[in-house]
Protein backbone atom coordinates (compact mmCIF):
# COMPACT_ATOMS: atom_id res chain seq x y z
CA UNK A 1 0.00 0.00 0.00
CA UNK A 2 1.20 3.72 -1.10
CA UNK A 3 2.32 5.62 1.93
CA UNK A 4 -0.23 8.53 2.78
CA UNK A 5 2.30 11.27 1.90
CA UNK A 6 2.48 10.28 -1.45
CA UNK A 7 -1.17 9.97 -1.81
CA UNK A 8 -2.58 12.89 -0.13
CA UNK A 9 -5.99 12.49 -2.49
CA UNK A 10 -8.57 9.42 -2.77
CA UNK A 11 -7.63 7.65 -5.64
CA UNK A 12 -11.40 6.81 -7.84
CA UNK A 13 -11.87 2.88 -7.74
CA UNK A 14 -13.97 4.32 -11.11
CA UNK A 15 -11.64 3.37 -13.94
CA UNK A 16 -11.11 6.92 -15.93
CA UNK A 17 -13.61 5.95 -19.29
CA UNK A 18 -12.05 7.28 -22.84
CA UNK A 19 -15.28 7.16 -25.06
CA UNK A 20 -14.27 6.87 -28.62
CA UNK A 21 -17.68 7.51 -30.79
CA UNK A 22 -17.51 6.51 -34.31
CA UNK A 23 -19.28 6.76 -37.16
CA UNK A 24 -18.40 3.67 -39.56
CA UNK A 25 -20.41 4.38 -42.15
CA UNK A 26 -19.25 7.63 -43.08
CA UNK A 27 -15.40 7.27 -42.08
CA UNK A 28 -15.68 4.41 -45.04
CA UNK A 29 -17.15 6.23 -47.25
CA UNK A 30 -15.53 9.41 -47.09
CA UNK A 31 -11.99 7.64 -46.13
CA UNK A 32 -12.06 9.97 -43.05
CA UNK A 33 -11.90 8.72 -39.82
CA UNK A 34 -10.73 12.41 -38.15
CA UNK A 35 -13.99 13.83 -39.60
CA UNK A 36 -16.38 10.87 -38.01
CA UNK A 37 -14.37 10.80 -34.75
CA UNK A 38 -15.71 12.10 -31.30
CA UNK A 39 -13.83 11.08 -28.35
CA UNK A 40 -14.41 11.82 -24.67
CA UNK A 41 -13.89 10.54 -21.11
CA UNK A 42 -15.34 10.31 -17.58
CA UNK A 43 -12.83 13.14 -16.28
CA UNK A 44 -14.01 16.73 -17.04
CA UNK A 45 -14.10 17.36 -13.62
CA UNK A 46 -10.71 17.00 -13.17
CA UNK A 47 -9.93 19.14 -16.10
CA UNK A 48 -9.74 16.63 -19.55
CA UNK A 49 -9.85 19.12 -22.44
CA UNK A 50 -10.95 18.72 -26.30
CA UNK A 51 -14.35 16.71 -25.88
CA UNK A 52 -15.76 15.78 -28.92
CA UNK A 53 -12.51 15.62 -31.21
CA UNK A 54 -10.30 13.09 -32.52
CA UNK A 55 -7.21 15.15 -29.84
CA UNK A 56 -8.93 14.45 -26.19
CA UNK A 57 -6.66 15.73 -23.55
CA UNK A 58 -7.17 13.10 -20.69
CA UNK A 59 -6.08 14.58 -17.15
CA UNK A 60 -4.73 11.48 -15.23
CA UNK A 61 -2.52 10.15 -12.63
CA UNK A 62 -0.57 7.26 -11.66
CA UNK A 63 -2.50 4.68 -10.39
CA UNK A 64 -5.37 5.42 -12.32
CA UNK A 65 -7.07 2.52 -13.95
CA UNK A 66 -7.95 3.80 -17.81
CA UNK A 67 -10.40 2.02 -19.64
CA UNK A 68 -11.29 2.91 -23.90
CA UNK A 69 -14.07 1.51 -25.19
CA UNK A 70 -16.26 2.61 -28.73
CA UNK A 71 -19.99 3.57 -29.40
CA UNK A 72 -20.59 3.19 -32.89
CA UNK A 73 -23.50 5.91 -34.62
CA UNK A 74 -24.64 3.19 -36.47
CA UNK A 75 -25.90 0.83 -33.57
CA UNK A 76 -25.62 -2.59 -36.22
CA UNK A 77 -22.31 -1.53 -37.58
CA UNK A 78 -19.34 -2.69 -36.07
CA UNK A 79 -16.31 -1.13 -34.92
CA UNK A 80 -13.71 -2.20 -32.52
CA UNK A 81 -10.73 -0.85 -31.07
CA UNK A 82 -7.97 -2.47 -32.81
CA UNK A 83 -4.98 -1.14 -31.28
CA UNK A 84 -3.62 1.26 -29.04
CA UNK A 85 -0.12 2.48 -29.45
CA UNK A 86 1.52 4.30 -26.08
CA UNK A 87 4.71 4.61 -24.66
CA UNK A 88 5.24 1.07 -22.46
CA UNK A 89 6.47 2.95 -19.71
CA UNK A 90 2.99 5.18 -19.26
CA UNK A 91 0.82 2.55 -19.62
CA UNK A 92 0.50 -0.85 -21.43
CA UNK A 93 -3.23 -1.48 -22.67
CA UNK A 94 -4.31 -4.92 -23.05
CA UNK A 95 -7.33 -6.10 -25.16
CA UNK A 96 -10.19 -7.42 -23.36
CA UNK A 97 -14.30 -8.33 -24.28
CA UNK A 98 -16.77 -7.82 -22.05
CA UNK A 99 -17.46 -11.68 -20.78
CA UNK A 100 -19.20 -13.58 -23.13
CA UNK A 101 -19.57 -11.49 -25.94
CA UNK A 102 -16.86 -10.23 -28.62
CA UNK A 103 -17.31 -6.51 -27.84
CA UNK A 104 -13.82 -4.96 -27.13
CA UNK A 105 -12.61 -2.83 -24.22
CA UNK A 106 -9.37 -2.21 -23.32
CA UNK A 107 -7.50 -1.31 -19.87
CA UNK A 108 -4.49 0.08 -18.86
CA UNK A 109 -2.97 1.56 -15.44
CA UNK A 110 -1.08 4.59 -15.73
CA UNK A 111 2.34 3.69 -14.14
CA UNK A 112 3.75 7.06 -13.34
CA UNK A 113 2.81 10.78 -13.17
CA UNK A 114 2.49 12.68 -16.33
CA UNK A 115 5.33 15.74 -16.11
CA UNK A 116 3.93 16.65 -20.15
CA UNK A 117 1.48 15.43 -22.51
CA UNK A 118 2.07 11.66 -23.81
CA UNK A 119 0.17 11.54 -27.45
CA UNK A 120 -1.24 8.19 -28.24
CA UNK A 121 -2.18 6.20 -31.08
CA UNK A 122 -5.98 4.24 -31.54
CA UNK A 123 -6.64 2.67 -34.11
CA UNK A 124 -10.23 0.72 -34.99
CA UNK A 125 -11.33 -1.94 -37.48
CA UNK A 126 -14.72 -0.50 -38.84
CA UNK A 127 -17.31 -2.85 -40.55
CA UNK A 128 -15.63 -5.84 -42.58
CA UNK A 129 -12.85 -4.51 -43.57
CA UNK A 130 -9.60 -6.11 -42.36
CA UNK A 131 -7.34 -3.49 -42.28
CA UNK A 132 -7.47 -1.15 -38.96
CA UNK A 133 -7.83 2.94 -39.83
CA UNK A 134 -5.95 5.70 -37.86
CA UNK A 135 -6.79 8.66 -37.23
CA UNK A 136 -4.34 11.55 -38.19
CA UNK A 137 -4.97 13.39 -34.84
CA UNK A 138 -3.69 12.18 -31.56
CA UNK A 139 -5.22 11.94 -28.35
CA UNK A 140 -3.26 12.59 -25.20
CA UNK A 141 -2.70 12.11 -21.65
CA UNK A 142 -1.55 14.49 -19.21
CA UNK A 143 -0.88 15.03 -15.83
CA UNK A 144 -1.86 17.99 -13.81
CA UNK A 145 1.46 19.22 -14.04
CA UNK A 146 1.50 20.06 -17.82
CA UNK A 147 -1.45 22.69 -16.90
CA UNK A 148 0.75 24.04 -14.28
CA UNK A 149 -1.10 23.79 -11.66
CA UNK A 150 0.16 21.53 -8.60
CA UNK A 151 -1.94 18.24 -7.73
CA UNK A 152 -3.69 19.05 -3.99
CA UNK B 1 -35.54 5.40 -49.86
CA UNK B 2 -34.56 7.84 -47.26
CA UNK B 3 -32.75 6.22 -44.26
CA UNK B 4 -34.10 6.17 -40.44
CA UNK B 5 -32.78 8.76 -38.62
CA UNK B 6 -30.49 7.89 -35.80
CA UNK B 7 -30.13 10.13 -32.86
CA UNK B 8 -27.69 9.50 -30.24
CA UNK B 9 -27.47 11.06 -26.73
CA UNK B 10 -24.20 10.39 -24.58
CA UNK B 11 -24.89 11.33 -21.24
CA UNK B 12 -22.18 11.95 -18.45
CA UNK B 13 -23.99 10.47 -15.82
CA UNK B 14 -21.31 10.99 -12.84
CA UNK B 15 -21.55 14.67 -13.89
CA UNK B 16 -25.11 14.81 -14.07
CA UNK B 17 -25.92 13.43 -10.81
CA UNK B 18 -23.13 15.73 -9.13
CA UNK B 19 -24.26 18.68 -10.67
CA UNK B 20 -28.18 17.68 -10.51
CA UNK B 21 -28.19 19.11 -14.77
CA UNK B 22 -27.30 17.79 -17.97
CA UNK B 23 -25.97 20.95 -18.94
CA UNK B 24 -22.29 20.40 -19.85
CA UNK B 25 -23.32 16.90 -19.21
CA UNK B 26 -24.93 15.79 -22.83
CA UNK B 27 -23.23 15.14 -25.99
CA UNK B 28 -25.87 14.64 -29.41
CA UNK B 29 -25.00 12.76 -32.38
CA UNK B 30 -26.84 11.95 -35.53
CA UNK B 31 -25.80 10.41 -39.15
CA UNK B 32 -26.84 13.28 -40.87
CA UNK B 33 -23.81 15.66 -41.43
CA UNK B 34 -23.57 14.77 -44.33
CA UNK B 35 -27.01 16.09 -45.58
CA UNK B 36 -26.85 19.35 -43.14
CA UNK B 37 -26.73 18.37 -39.48
CA UNK B 38 -25.07 20.89 -37.34
CA UNK B 39 -23.21 20.50 -33.86
CA UNK B 40 -22.82 16.55 -34.20
CA UNK B 41 -20.68 15.65 -31.29
CA UNK B 42 -21.36 19.07 -29.04
CA UNK B 43 -24.21 19.96 -26.97
CA UNK B 44 -25.85 22.35 -29.81
CA UNK B 45 -26.87 19.91 -32.52
CA UNK B 46 -29.60 20.45 -35.12
CA UNK B 47 -30.78 17.50 -37.44
CA UNK B 48 -31.77 18.15 -40.75
CA UNK B 49 -34.71 16.20 -41.54
CA UNK B 50 -34.96 16.61 -45.49
CA UNK B 51 -38.51 16.03 -46.44
CA UNK B 52 -39.45 15.86 -49.81
CA UNK B 53 -42.41 16.16 -51.36
CA UNK B 54 -43.99 14.72 -54.48
CA UNK B 55 -45.13 17.79 -57.62
CA UNK B 56 -49.01 17.63 -56.61
CA UNK B 57 -47.53 18.71 -53.30
CA UNK B 58 -48.41 15.50 -50.95
CA UNK B 59 -45.26 14.36 -48.86
CA UNK B 60 -43.16 11.53 -50.02
CA UNK B 61 -40.54 10.43 -48.17
CA UNK B 62 -41.26 9.42 -45.03
CA UNK B 63 -38.75 10.20 -42.24
CA UNK B 64 -38.20 8.62 -39.02
CA UNK B 65 -36.15 9.63 -36.17
CA UNK B 66 -34.99 7.01 -33.61
CA UNK B 67 -33.63 8.76 -30.19
CA UNK B 68 -31.12 6.29 -28.10
CA UNK B 69 -29.76 7.25 -25.21
CA UNK B 70 -26.38 6.06 -24.28
CA UNK B 71 -23.93 6.36 -20.24
CA UNK B 72 -20.46 7.90 -20.92
CA UNK B 73 -18.49 5.49 -18.85
CA UNK B 74 -20.88 2.26 -18.81
CA UNK B 75 -20.55 -0.75 -20.76
CA UNK B 76 -21.42 0.68 -23.70
CA UNK B 77 -25.07 -0.03 -25.40
CA UNK B 78 -24.33 -2.13 -27.76
CA UNK B 79 -23.35 -4.86 -24.88
CA UNK B 80 -26.59 -7.00 -25.11
CA UNK B 81 -29.32 -5.04 -22.37
CA UNK B 82 -29.93 -8.56 -20.94
CA UNK B 83 -25.77 -9.23 -20.72
CA UNK B 84 -26.46 -7.47 -17.20
CA UNK B 85 -28.22 -10.42 -15.83
CA UNK B 86 -26.62 -13.25 -17.57
CA UNK B 87 -23.47 -11.94 -16.02
CA UNK B 88 -25.34 -12.02 -12.63
CA UNK B 89 -26.72 -15.59 -13.05
CA UNK B 90 -22.97 -16.50 -13.81
CA UNK B 91 -21.70 -15.23 -10.86
CA UNK B 92 -24.31 -16.26 -8.18
CA UNK B 93 -24.32 -19.77 -10.05
CA UNK B 94 -19.91 -19.53 -9.89
CA UNK B 95 -20.58 -18.53 -6.27
CA UNK B 96 -23.17 -21.91 -5.69
CA UNK B 97 -20.72 -24.46 -7.37
CA UNK B 98 -18.07 -22.84 -4.77
CA UNK B 99 -19.90 -23.23 -2.04
CA UNK B 100 -20.91 -26.97 -3.03
CA UNK B 101 -16.98 -27.39 -3.01
CA UNK B 102 -16.80 -26.52 0.40
CA UNK B 103 -19.43 -28.92 1.64
CA UNK B 104 -17.28 -31.72 -0.01
CA UNK B 105 -14.00 -30.75 1.43
CA UNK B 106 -15.60 -30.29 5.10
CA UNK B 107 -15.90 -26.79 6.01
CA UNK B 108 -14.47 -23.49 4.80
CA UNK B 109 -12.54 -20.92 6.89
CA UNK B 110 -13.36 -18.03 7.25
CA UNK B 111 -11.37 -16.09 4.28
CA UNK B 112 -12.84 -18.09 1.89
CA UNK B 113 -16.08 -17.40 3.17
CA UNK B 114 -15.46 -13.92 3.10
CA UNK B 115 -14.34 -14.34 -1.08
CA UNK B 116 -17.57 -16.09 -1.55
CA UNK B 117 -19.43 -12.92 -0.27
CA UNK B 118 -17.42 -10.46 -2.16
CA UNK B 119 -18.45 -12.88 -5.59
CA UNK B 120 -21.95 -12.46 -4.71
CA UNK B 121 -21.62 -9.06 -4.27
CA UNK B 122 -24.21 -6.58 -3.55
CA UNK B 123 -27.78 -6.24 -4.22
CA UNK B 124 -29.51 -3.25 -4.57
CA UNK B 125 -33.09 -2.49 -3.63
CA UNK B 126 -35.29 -0.88 -5.83
CA UNK B 127 -37.30 2.05 -3.83
CA UNK B 128 -40.92 1.31 -2.81
CA UNK B 129 -43.37 2.24 -5.15
CA UNK B 130 -42.55 4.43 -8.05
CA UNK B 131 -40.41 3.65 -11.27
CA UNK B 132 -37.22 2.28 -10.17
CA UNK B 133 -34.87 -1.03 -11.58
CA UNK B 134 -35.81 -4.75 -10.63
CA UNK B 135 -33.20 -5.93 -7.83
CA UNK B 136 -29.82 -6.45 -9.61
CA UNK B 137 -26.67 -7.38 -8.96
CA UNK B 138 -23.89 -4.84 -9.21
CA UNK B 139 -21.69 -4.58 -12.14
CA UNK B 140 -18.46 -2.83 -12.36
CA UNK B 141 -17.93 -1.49 -15.75
CA UNK B 142 -15.58 -4.12 -17.16
CA UNK B 143 -19.10 -6.34 -16.89
CA UNK B 144 -17.76 -8.33 -13.68
CA UNK B 145 -19.97 -8.25 -10.38
CA UNK B 146 -19.03 -5.72 -7.92
CA UNK B 147 -19.37 -5.03 -4.38
CA UNK B 148 -17.84 -1.92 -4.12
CA UNK B 149 -20.91 0.35 -4.72
CA UNK B 150 -18.16 3.09 -5.66
CA UNK B 151 -16.95 1.72 -9.05
CA UNK B 152 -20.75 0.51 -9.93
CA UNK B 153 -21.65 0.67 -13.50
CA UNK B 154 -24.39 2.94 -14.59
CA UNK B 155 -27.38 1.69 -15.70
CA UNK B 156 -28.58 3.19 -19.04
CA UNK B 157 -30.40 6.26 -19.03
CA UNK B 158 -34.20 6.07 -19.75
CA UNK B 159 -35.83 8.69 -21.72
CA UNK B 160 -39.55 8.79 -20.05
CA UNK B 161 -40.68 11.91 -22.55
CA UNK B 162 -40.03 13.98 -25.48
CA UNK B 163 -41.52 17.44 -25.30
CA UNK B 164 -41.50 21.17 -26.78
CA UNK B 165 -41.82 23.29 -29.76
CA UNK B 166 -41.34 20.47 -32.12
CA UNK B 167 -44.27 17.99 -30.66
CA UNK B 168 -46.79 20.99 -29.51
CA UNK B 169 -46.91 21.95 -33.27
CA UNK B 170 -46.86 18.13 -34.37
CA UNK B 171 -43.78 18.57 -36.32
CA UNK B 172 -42.75 15.15 -34.83
CA UNK B 173 -44.95 12.58 -33.47
CA UNK B 174 -43.09 10.78 -31.03
CA UNK B 175 -43.71 7.78 -29.04
CA UNK B 176 -42.02 4.34 -27.38
CA UNK B 177 -42.01 1.46 -29.61
CA UNK B 178 -41.67 -1.94 -28.58
CA UNK B 179 -38.49 -3.54 -30.31
CA UNK B 180 -37.07 -7.37 -30.13
CA UNK B 181 -33.86 -5.74 -30.78
CA UNK B 182 -31.78 -6.40 -27.67
CA UNK B 183 -29.79 -3.70 -27.78
CA UNK B 184 -32.83 -1.33 -27.16
CA UNK B 185 -33.88 -3.27 -24.52
CA UNK B 186 -37.28 -3.94 -25.80
CA UNK B 187 -38.63 -0.11 -26.20
CA UNK B 188 -37.62 2.95 -27.67
CA UNK B 189 -38.14 6.72 -28.70
CA UNK B 190 -39.15 7.19 -32.50
CA UNK B 191 -41.24 9.65 -34.22
CA UNK B 192 -42.44 10.59 -37.89
CA UNK B 193 -42.10 13.92 -38.94
CA UNK B 194 -43.98 16.19 -41.32
CA UNK B 195 -41.93 17.99 -43.36
CA UNK B 196 -44.57 19.76 -45.16
CA UNK B 197 -43.40 23.21 -42.50
CA UNK B 198 -39.87 23.99 -43.09
CA UNK B 199 -38.39 25.61 -40.43
CA UNK B 200 -36.03 24.69 -36.69
CA UNK B 201 -37.98 23.60 -34.43
CA UNK B 202 -36.29 23.22 -30.37
CA UNK B 203 -37.39 19.98 -28.31
CA UNK B 204 -36.79 18.79 -25.08
CA UNK B 205 -35.70 15.21 -24.05
CA UNK B 206 -37.03 14.14 -20.67
CA UNK B 207 -34.15 11.54 -19.49
CA UNK B 208 -34.21 9.35 -16.21
CA UNK B 209 -31.04 8.01 -14.04
CA UNK B 210 -30.40 6.12 -11.62
CA UNK B 211 -28.16 6.62 -8.76
CA UNK B 212 -27.13 4.05 -6.17
CA UNK B 213 -27.72 5.78 -2.51
CA UNK B 214 -27.56 4.28 0.57
CA UNK B 215 -30.25 3.97 3.41
CA UNK B 216 -30.53 2.38 6.35
CA UNK B 217 -27.71 0.02 5.55
CA UNK B 218 -28.82 -0.96 2.17
CA UNK B 219 -28.28 -0.17 -1.38
CA UNK B 220 -31.34 1.32 -3.26
CA UNK B 221 -31.63 2.82 -6.68
CA UNK B 222 -32.96 6.30 -6.84
CA UNK B 223 -34.89 7.67 -9.82
CA UNK B 224 -33.13 11.38 -10.83
CA UNK B 225 -35.17 13.03 -13.41
CA UNK B 226 -33.43 15.91 -15.64
CA UNK B 227 -33.64 16.84 -19.38
CA UNK B 228 -31.84 18.53 -22.17
CA UNK B 229 -33.03 19.80 -24.85
CA UNK B 230 -31.83 20.03 -29.24
CA UNK B 231 -33.60 20.89 -32.71
CA UNK B 232 -34.81 19.80 -35.52
CA UNK B 233 -33.96 21.53 -39.37
CA UNK B 234 -36.77 20.74 -41.70
CA UNK B 235 -35.93 21.40 -45.39
CA UNK B 236 -38.76 20.69 -48.12
CA UNK B 237 -37.64 19.99 -51.85
CA UNK B 238 -39.33 18.78 -54.64
CA UNK B 239 -39.37 15.14 -55.95
CA UNK B 240 -37.54 15.22 -59.47
CA UNK B 241 -37.84 12.60 -61.89
CA UNK B 242 -33.99 11.14 -62.15
CA UNK B 243 -33.68 10.74 -66.00
CA UNK B 244 -35.79 13.92 -67.00
CA UNK B 245 -35.28 16.05 -64.10
CA UNK B 246 -38.67 17.31 -64.18
CA UNK B 247 -41.42 14.84 -64.62
CA UNK B 248 -42.54 11.00 -66.35
CA UNK B 249 -41.05 10.72 -69.28
CA UNK B 250 -40.21 7.88 -71.91
CA UNK B 251 -36.95 5.68 -70.61
CA UNK B 252 -33.62 6.75 -72.48
CA UNK B 253 -32.85 3.29 -74.10
CA UNK B 254 -30.13 3.96 -76.67
CA UNK B 255 -30.89 2.66 -80.51
CA UNK B 256 -29.14 -0.51 -79.86
CA UNK B 257 -28.15 -1.50 -76.79
CA UNK B 258 -24.70 -2.82 -75.80
CA UNK B 259 -23.60 -6.63 -76.09
CA UNK B 260 -24.45 -8.70 -73.66
CA UNK C 1 -50.45 -6.03 -68.55
CA UNK C 2 -49.28 -4.65 -65.16
CA UNK C 3 -48.58 -1.11 -65.81
CA UNK C 4 -46.09 -0.56 -63.68
CA UNK C 5 -43.30 -2.63 -62.79
CA UNK C 6 -40.99 -2.68 -59.92
CA UNK C 7 -37.60 -3.10 -59.30
CA UNK C 8 -36.19 -3.29 -56.13
CA UNK C 9 -32.56 -2.49 -55.10
CA UNK C 10 -31.38 -4.31 -51.76
CA UNK C 11 -28.22 -2.77 -50.40
CA UNK C 12 -25.74 -3.69 -47.72
CA UNK C 13 -24.08 -0.52 -47.32
CA UNK C 14 -21.51 -1.28 -45.03
CA UNK C 15 -20.62 -4.78 -46.18
CA UNK C 16 -20.45 -2.54 -49.52
CA UNK C 17 -18.79 0.03 -48.50
CA UNK C 18 -16.11 -2.29 -46.55
CA UNK C 19 -15.42 -4.78 -49.89
CA UNK C 20 -15.92 -1.63 -52.04
CA UNK C 21 -18.12 -3.60 -54.69
CA UNK C 22 -21.50 -4.55 -55.22
CA UNK C 23 -21.06 -8.07 -55.85
CA UNK C 24 -19.73 -10.59 -53.04
CA UNK C 25 -23.88 -10.70 -51.97
CA UNK C 26 -23.79 -6.97 -51.26
CA UNK C 27 -26.56 -6.31 -53.57
CA UNK C 28 -29.72 -7.84 -54.88
CA UNK C 29 -32.47 -6.88 -57.86
CA UNK C 30 -35.64 -7.99 -57.10
CA UNK C 31 -38.77 -7.22 -59.38
CA UNK C 32 -42.49 -7.72 -59.79
CA UNK C 33 -42.90 -8.19 -63.27
CA UNK C 34 -45.17 -10.99 -64.33
CA UNK C 35 -43.96 -11.26 -68.04
CA UNK C 36 -40.69 -13.77 -67.34
CA UNK C 37 -38.09 -11.87 -65.45
CA UNK C 38 -35.05 -13.99 -64.58
CA UNK C 39 -32.14 -13.91 -62.52
CA UNK C 40 -33.74 -12.39 -59.25
CA UNK C 41 -32.09 -11.91 -56.34
CA UNK C 42 -28.76 -10.93 -58.35
CA UNK C 43 -26.78 -8.16 -59.83
CA UNK C 44 -27.63 -9.92 -63.08
CA UNK C 45 -31.72 -9.11 -62.92
CA UNK C 46 -33.13 -9.30 -66.80
CA UNK C 47 -37.01 -7.42 -66.02
CA UNK C 48 -39.18 -8.44 -68.33
CA UNK C 49 -41.00 -5.90 -69.42
CA UNK C 50 -44.24 -4.21 -71.69
CA UNK C 51 -44.31 -1.41 -73.80
CA UNK C 52 -46.05 1.32 -72.26
CA UNK C 53 -45.56 0.33 -68.65
CA UNK C 54 -43.85 2.20 -66.33
CA UNK C 55 -40.87 0.78 -64.86
CA UNK C 56 -39.40 2.31 -61.22
CA UNK C 57 -36.16 1.80 -59.45
CA UNK C 58 -36.82 1.70 -55.39
CA UNK C 59 -33.31 1.48 -53.30
CA UNK C 60 -34.16 -0.30 -50.05
CA UNK C 61 -31.18 -0.70 -47.56
CA UNK C 62 -30.73 -3.53 -45.15
CA UNK C 63 -29.55 -1.52 -42.06
CA UNK C 64 -31.96 1.01 -41.48
CA UNK C 65 -30.07 3.50 -40.27
CA UNK C 66 -27.36 3.29 -43.66
CA UNK C 67 -28.03 5.72 -46.43
CA UNK C 68 -28.30 4.30 -50.16
CA UNK C 69 -29.99 6.34 -53.40
CA UNK C 70 -29.33 6.06 -56.84
CA UNK C 71 -26.81 8.12 -58.23
CA UNK C 72 -27.54 6.89 -62.14
CA UNK C 73 -29.25 4.52 -64.09
CA UNK C 74 -27.52 4.54 -67.67
CA UNK C 75 -28.34 2.39 -70.48
CA UNK C 76 -25.38 0.75 -72.19
CA UNK C 77 -25.31 1.91 -76.21
CA UNK C 78 -23.49 -0.32 -78.71
CA UNK C 79 -23.08 2.52 -80.29
CA UNK C 80 -20.63 5.72 -80.42
CA UNK C 81 -22.76 7.78 -78.35
CA UNK C 82 -24.09 10.75 -80.22
CA UNK C 83 -22.51 14.12 -79.37
CA UNK C 84 -25.11 16.64 -77.57
CA UNK C 85 -25.48 18.92 -80.88
CA UNK C 86 -26.26 15.91 -82.91
CA UNK C 87 -29.34 14.96 -80.59
CA UNK C 88 -30.32 18.99 -80.60
CA UNK C 89 -30.62 18.36 -84.14
CA UNK C 90 -32.59 15.21 -84.32
CA UNK C 91 -34.76 15.86 -81.11
CA UNK C 92 -35.49 19.29 -80.98
CA UNK C 93 -36.39 19.68 -76.60
CA UNK C 94 -39.69 21.50 -76.03
CA UNK C 95 -39.34 21.01 -71.77
CA UNK C 96 -36.09 18.76 -71.63
CA UNK C 97 -34.24 19.53 -68.49
CA UNK C 98 -30.19 18.09 -68.89
CA UNK C 99 -29.90 16.23 -66.13
CA UNK C 100 -26.19 16.49 -64.83
CA UNK C 101 -24.14 13.20 -65.57
CA UNK C 102 -26.79 11.51 -67.67
CA UNK C 103 -27.60 9.89 -71.07
CA UNK C 104 -28.63 13.23 -73.44
CA UNK C 105 -32.12 14.20 -72.78
CA UNK C 106 -35.13 13.00 -74.64
CA UNK C 107 -38.05 14.98 -75.24
CA UNK C 108 -40.43 13.91 -72.54
CA UNK C 109 -44.39 14.67 -71.91
CA UNK C 110 -44.78 17.95 -70.33
CA UNK C 111 -44.85 17.35 -66.67
CA UNK C 112 -48.16 18.01 -64.78
CA UNK C 113 -46.62 20.61 -62.07
CA UNK C 114 -48.07 21.63 -58.74
CA UNK C 115 -49.35 25.50 -59.30
CA UNK C 116 -46.94 27.79 -59.42
CA UNK C 117 -43.95 25.37 -59.89
CA UNK C 118 -41.76 26.00 -62.71
CA UNK C 119 -38.73 23.47 -63.51
CA UNK C 120 -35.32 25.10 -63.71
CA UNK C 121 -32.22 24.08 -65.09
CA UNK C 122 -30.95 24.09 -61.09
CA UNK C 123 -29.17 20.37 -60.54
CA UNK C 124 -32.27 18.27 -59.31
CA UNK C 125 -30.30 17.01 -56.05
CA UNK C 126 -29.46 20.16 -54.46
CA UNK C 127 -31.13 20.41 -51.25
CA UNK C 128 -30.28 23.02 -48.74
CA UNK C 129 -26.54 23.14 -50.41
CA UNK C 130 -26.37 19.60 -49.97
CA UNK C 131 -26.75 16.62 -52.38
CA UNK C 132 -29.86 15.03 -51.40
CA UNK C 133 -30.33 11.95 -54.00
CA UNK C 134 -33.47 10.95 -52.22
CA UNK C 135 -34.92 13.86 -54.14
CA UNK C 136 -35.01 11.55 -57.56
CA UNK C 137 -37.90 9.10 -58.75
CA UNK C 138 -36.70 6.91 -60.94
CA UNK C 139 -39.46 5.74 -63.38
CA UNK C 140 -39.93 6.18 -66.92
CA UNK C 141 -42.06 4.71 -69.61
CA UNK C 142 -41.05 1.64 -71.65
CA UNK C 143 -40.79 3.21 -75.58
CA UNK C 144 -42.92 1.05 -78.27
CA UNK C 145 -39.88 1.59 -80.14
CA UNK C 146 -37.22 -1.14 -77.93
CA UNK C 147 -36.57 -4.44 -79.95
CA UNK C 148 -37.98 -7.77 -78.46
CA UNK C 149 -36.19 -10.24 -76.99
CA UNK C 150 -32.85 -8.09 -77.01
CA UNK C 151 -31.95 -7.31 -72.97
CA UNK C 152 -30.70 -3.71 -72.91
CA UNK C 153 -28.49 -3.63 -70.33
CA UNK C 154 -27.82 -0.36 -67.81
CA UNK C 155 -25.16 0.69 -65.47
CA UNK C 156 -26.57 0.95 -62.26
CA UNK C 157 -24.59 3.90 -59.71
CA UNK C 158 -25.55 3.96 -55.98
CA UNK C 159 -24.31 6.46 -53.59
CA UNK C 160 -23.77 5.07 -50.34
CA UNK C 161 -23.47 7.80 -47.87
CA UNK C 162 -20.86 10.69 -48.90
CA UNK C 163 -16.99 10.83 -50.02
CA UNK C 164 -13.97 9.77 -52.89
CA UNK C 165 -15.63 6.02 -51.92
CA UNK C 166 -19.41 6.44 -51.69
CA UNK C 167 -20.32 5.77 -55.41
CA UNK C 168 -20.46 2.01 -56.67
CA UNK C 169 -21.44 0.76 -60.12
CA UNK C 170 -22.94 -2.77 -61.96
CA UNK C 171 -23.01 -2.87 -65.41
CA UNK C 172 -24.98 -6.26 -65.32
CA UNK C 173 -28.80 -5.82 -65.12
CA UNK C 174 -31.06 -5.48 -68.11
CA UNK C 175 -34.83 -5.01 -69.23
CA UNK C 176 -35.93 -7.24 -72.12
CA UNK C 177 -39.10 -6.56 -73.83
CA UNK C 178 -41.01 -9.54 -73.91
Amino acid sequence: MPPRSRQPERRPVRPVTITAVVDPVAALSSENLDDNLYLYDTNKAAGSTGFGTPALRSRVRKGDTLLWNVLPLECETYVALADIEIDPQIAEPTRKVYPGTDIVFWTAEVKQDLTEPIPYRLSFLLGIVNTPFTPTARPTLAGPAAEGKEGR
Amino acid sequence: MAQQHGIIVLFDVENALRTRSLDGNTYWFDNMKFLGSAGVGTEELVTIVPGTYFLDGSQATEQVLNWLPAALGSIPPTVPRNYLAEQARAADRRALEELASFNAEGGATEAEVKQLQQRVSKRARKPVGGRGLTPTKLLDVTGKATSSPDAYNYPAPVITDITGQAVTEKIIYPAQYGSPDMIYDGWYWAATVDTSRPGVYPYTVHVQLHELVERNDELVWESVDLTCESSLKITSDPKRNGFTGAGLGVLPLPPVPAAG
Amino acid sequence: MKDRVSIVVMVDAVGALSERTLHNGNLSLVDDSTAGSQHQGTPDLVTAVVPGQVVQWTPIHIDVQTPVEIQAIEFLSGLPVPSPADLAAAYPAESAVPVPGAVPPYPVEPAVLAAGAVPTGVDATSSNGHENHDLLVWEGVVPYDMTPGVPYRYRLSLKLHEGPNSVLHIDSPALLRV
